[in-house]
């Protein structure tokens, strides 16, 4: 096998790893909801490999196809071949961006925005105050009904761990990294939220193909946490992002600093006995309903280790049955492929409602706000854990 | 057979289409109808390597009357149509001959109805065949025929497939479970064929229809039968020094006159790349393993059980008994992923499909790690052992000079090995375009003009799906409307 690289500029041994034997497809959330093989991995795959060799332009329509792409990974769980889809499709969009650049302007101007925290910070209390004055259609902005008009500072308490607190996260769920620090510190470890030094973890630039302003903040966020203590991610696009960070720098630094980074599920797991049990009247939740984010369950593959976390705070935990189907919010994906996005969560919500759960529990803000926004109770599981806990 | 890389034709093509895709939109409205370069070029191939043509326009209907309409609109373009469910066929019958106008059936993906009490659903052809086990598990019951590729297929692929799989050892292939289907004619017509009392009277037409691989109409609906779920299920793992052992002991254990659920046997080569991928725990160092399965009443079950035990014991096995169902669903996770995790082996594969009489089992397959040695291939071995349904596959990289010349003449010898010693052409897969050469192999002249006579019966401008299956020789106007429309590419 070669490793050339074709007009695309991705590895080839990593397209030809594909032999088009479709067991991804019904897991394809897009592929799913149109039944289109322009909307599915293997056709995405074909797509790359055509353009990459030169035989076909690079149309509107095998834009689309990348385009329509959510990348949740669940094709790369089911296949059995381990083609690396989210590299193939990462370095496809970066391929676009370059040659085309078709990202639409709004677009570009947010994800500038979520490197800046202060003006972030401020656009978003400004926006909760017009919200306070029904001066903006949230839903059809897609954002949170009720914005945070205010944030109850995050201070540290010691340098055992860091708790990366990234951009959206911070200035529109403030609450859940204050819960994270509180379940954290109950097994009697210190933290430092990494706050404005490490301000965006590059994740929804590398989805919009913005490779260059990626490995900038990438660049920037490793040399803000030096240092070799664990950097806990309670957000699941970042963790996997940071995770990430290694082959995207490629660097030994790089690849050293992803060592460090843990979901915080994954790190209470394996200090969870140090943690003081709720009895049972003390659980929380009623039936609490697990919807794994993708880059938690087939990016990081700790969705058990949120079980196995969440499991003696709650009185009642339930699986739903769409076997971690995507939810359709897909970072910035909800905002830019607003029908399929809707179409996709058609099918999470029938998954939940199938539940009968009264709270979805998500560790990931953008399929917690998408998911909020059709009505769904959501919460972060740690919120969960530290509301049990503060009533032990 | 021509063996290929996927599909990389290119080049210019003068559109002669534009009307009849106005005709389809017309008929179906804009969003079911997609004429571009990328939906094209997917719906030109399948899971084979096997592409000669080019798609035309893609359609996607969510109706019966959908269906008739895309017919009319064809028949009044003098057009081929070929019917699409996953696309996860190996023999490219879903891959297109000259440029006929696609019929993709995923959006047809409703269950229509459910009779628990009578153990019959009616189903559109584009639902998925494990949806459809998951939609009526809550009521106990299951729908028996499991190809590998349950996940993906689709019920109207199984049935022009007549599909199998490891549980149809006991239960039978599609056919055994499809009691009626409503097809769309050549002519637009839709008739229903078979029906649901037990012995529909006149010719079994629905059994016609199974297995026409899309060449005699197009299925919108279809009532299959459910099984219900069997009491107790064990499922046990033997692995074996020798490959001779593990046949000798499927031999006994058929011969003891168990009827087992499933018997299947996997070689070294694909444990190995199967384990990769699941981590089941599958032996690595050993020559053969089986997965066989035993279900029923919980007694009989517990006593079968320890019988096929003792068996593989005494040709020298190593036996274990899946403690739980997470144990047993990943083992069959394993074999059921074989194909894809070949993908670690070499970057093309050709998986064959044929059938020897067991008996015949160990010297087919020594004859197999001969031919493909000869080749200078890898083969491994995964396959239905209890029905001596053979698949070897072939890993080979494309790109190197001459390798799909020596692929092709390794199958050609697999073919003949097996039909030499008394074996049939395909098992499940069906004859496409893969075999179609080699009907001539296993059936007279005068055989294959009553299938031709047959194919023509329900389409007689053998316009569904032409070229497929019947040597040219046997293929009426196939030939005619192939020719006199040889596409260019889809990049126009
Ligand atoms: C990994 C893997 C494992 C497999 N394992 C097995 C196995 O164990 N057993 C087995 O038998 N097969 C197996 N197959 C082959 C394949 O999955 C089956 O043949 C399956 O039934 C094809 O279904 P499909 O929906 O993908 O059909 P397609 O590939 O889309 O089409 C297959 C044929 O059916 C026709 N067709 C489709 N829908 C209709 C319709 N509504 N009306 C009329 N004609 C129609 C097409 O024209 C074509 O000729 C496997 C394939 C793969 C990739
Ligand atoms: S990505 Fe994997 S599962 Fe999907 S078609 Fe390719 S090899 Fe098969
Ligand atoms: S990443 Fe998700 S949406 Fe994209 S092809 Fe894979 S399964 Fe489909």
């Amino acid at each position: 096998m070669t490793d050339s690289l074709g007009l695309l500029g991705v590895d080839q041994a990593e397209l030809d790893s594909c032999v088009a034997c479709g067991l991804c497809l019904p897991h394809c959330p897009t592929y799913r909801v149109t039944g289109a093989d322009t909307h599915s991995p293997r056709g995405r795959i074909a797509l790359m490999r055509v353009v990459d060799e030169g035989i076909a332009p690079l149309s509107d329509e095998i834009v689309e196809s990348f385009d329509s792409c959510i990348q949740c990974r669940a094709c790369e769980t089911a296949c059995p071949g381990d083609v690396p889809f989210g590299h193939l499709l990462e370095a496809t969009k970066e391929f676009v961006e370059t040659t085309q650049r078709r990202a639409p302007w709004w677009l570009k101007l947010g994800l500038r925005g979520l490197t800046r925290p202060r003006l972030l910070r401020f656009v978003s209390s400004s926006l909760a105050v017009a919200q306070r004055l029904r001066l903006v259609p949230s839903r059809r902005m897609g954002i949170p009904e009720r914005l945070p008009v205010r944030r109850r500072a995050l201070r540290p308490t010691g340098d055992d761990v860091w708790l990366f607190t990234g951009c959206v996260m911070d200035a529109w769920q403030r609450d859940v990294h204050l819960a994270t620090k509180e379940v954290v510190e109950a097994t009697g470890t210190t933290v430092r939220p990494t706050g404005d030094a490490a301000p965006c973890c590059g994740a929804l630039h590398t989805h919009a193909g913005l490779g260059d302003d990626a490995r900038k903040l990438a660049a920037r966020v490793i040399s803000a946490l030096d240092g070799d203590n664990a950097i806990l991610v309670n957000s699941a696009g970042c963790g996997a992002a940071l995770k990430d960070y290694g082959r995207l720098l490629d660097s030994d630094e790089a690849r050293a600093f992803s060592e460090r980074v843990l979901d915080v599920h994954e790190w209470l797991a394996d200090r969870i006995d140090q943690i003081e049990m709720p009895d049972a009247q003390a659980r929380t939740g009623g039936r609490v309903a697990i919807q794994d984010p993708c880059h938690v369950r087939h990016v990081q593959g700790t969705h058990m280790a949120v079980r196995r976390v969440l499991e003696p705070f709650v009185s009642e935990l339930v699986e739903l049955d769409d076997e971690g189907m995507c939810c359709g919010a897909g970072g910035a994906f909800s905002l830019v492929q607003r029908q399929l996005a809707l179409d996709v969560r058609d099918r999470k919500t029938a998954a939940i409602d199938r539940a009968e759960a009264d709270v979805v529990v998500s560790a990931n803000p953008g399929c917690s706000m998408h998911l909020a926004a059709a009505g769904h109770a959501v919460r972060h599981p740690v919120e969960l854990i530290a509301e049990a806990l503060r009533s032990r | 057979m021509r063996l290929g890389r996927r599909n990389r034709q290119g080049g210019a093509r003068h559109d002669r289409t534009d009307r009849c895709v106005a005709d389809l939109v017309g008929a179906l409205g804009p969003e079911r109808v997609r004429a571009d370069g990328a939906a094209r070029h997917l719906a030109s191939a399948d899971a084979s390597m096997f592409s000669d043509g080019t798609a035309g326009p893609v359609c996607f209907p969510d109706s019966t009357e959908h269906v008739q309409a895309v017919m009319r609109v064809a028949a009044s373009h003098d057009r081929a149509v070929l019917p699409r469910g996953a696309g996860s066929g190996l023999s490219g019958g879903a891959a297109p001959l000259g440029d006929p106008i696609v019929v993709s059936t995923t959006r047809m993906n409703r269950v229509l109805e459910v009779d628990a009490e009578d153990r019959v659903a009616w189903v559109q052809p584009g639902v998925v065949n494990l949806d459809l086990s998951r939609q009526v598990a809550p009521l106990g019951l299951h729908f028996a025929p499991d190809p590998s590729s349950q996940q993906v297929c689709t019920i109207g692929g199984n049935v022009a497939n007549n599909s199998g799989g490891p549980h149809c050892l006991a239960y039978g292939v599609t056919s055994a479970h499809v009691l009626a289907v409503e097809v769309v004619l050549s002519s637009g017509e839709a008739v229903v064929l078979g029906g649901l009392d037990a012995e529909p009277s006149g010719y079994d037409l629905r059994g016609a229809f199974v297995g026409s691989e899309g060449m005699f109409g197009i299925a919108t609906k279809i009532a299959v039968r459910l099984t219900p779920d069997p009491e107790s299920i064990k499922t046990l793992l033997l692995s074996f020094d020798s490959v001779a052992d593990a046949a000798a002991t499927v031999g006994a254990v058929i011969a003891s006159g168990l009827v087992p659920a499933a018997v299947e046997m996997m070689d070294q080569r694909c444990v190995a790349a199967v384990e990769d991928f699941v981590q089941a725990g599958y032996p690595r160092e050993a020559a053969a393993v089986l997965l066989i399965e035993v279900d029923g009443l919980s007694r009989g079950v517990e006593a079968d059980t320890r019988k096929v035990a003792e068996i593989g014991r005494a040709h020298g096995g190593n036996v274990r008994v899946a403690a739980d169902e997470e144990e047993r669903a990943l083992l069959w996770k394993g074999r059921k992923s074989a194909f894809g995790a070949i993908a670690r082996v070499a970057p093309d594969y050709y998986l064959h499909d044929t059938v020897v009489p067991r008996s015949k089992l160990v010297e087919v397959l020594k004859a197999v790690y001969e031919i493909v040695d000869r080749h200078d291939l890898v083969a491994v071995n995964v396959f239905h052992a209890g029905d001596g349904n053979l698949h070897p596959l072939l890993a080979y990289d494309s790109r190197q000079p001459g390798a799909n010349e020596r692929v092709a003449a390794a199958g050609q010898e697999i073919l003949e090995v097996s039909l030499a010693v008394g074996g049939v052409l395909s098992g499940e897969h069906g004859i496409g375009v893969e075999k179609r050469d080699f009907m001539e192999f296993q059936f007279t002249a005068a055989d294959l003009e009553q299938q031709a006579l047959l194919r023509r019966s329900f389409d007689p401008h053998c316009r569904l799906n032409p070229g497929k299956v019947l040597p040219s020789a046997h293929s009426c106007a196939d030939v005619a409307s192939l020719s006199a429309s040889r596409p260019d590419g889809v990049w126009g």
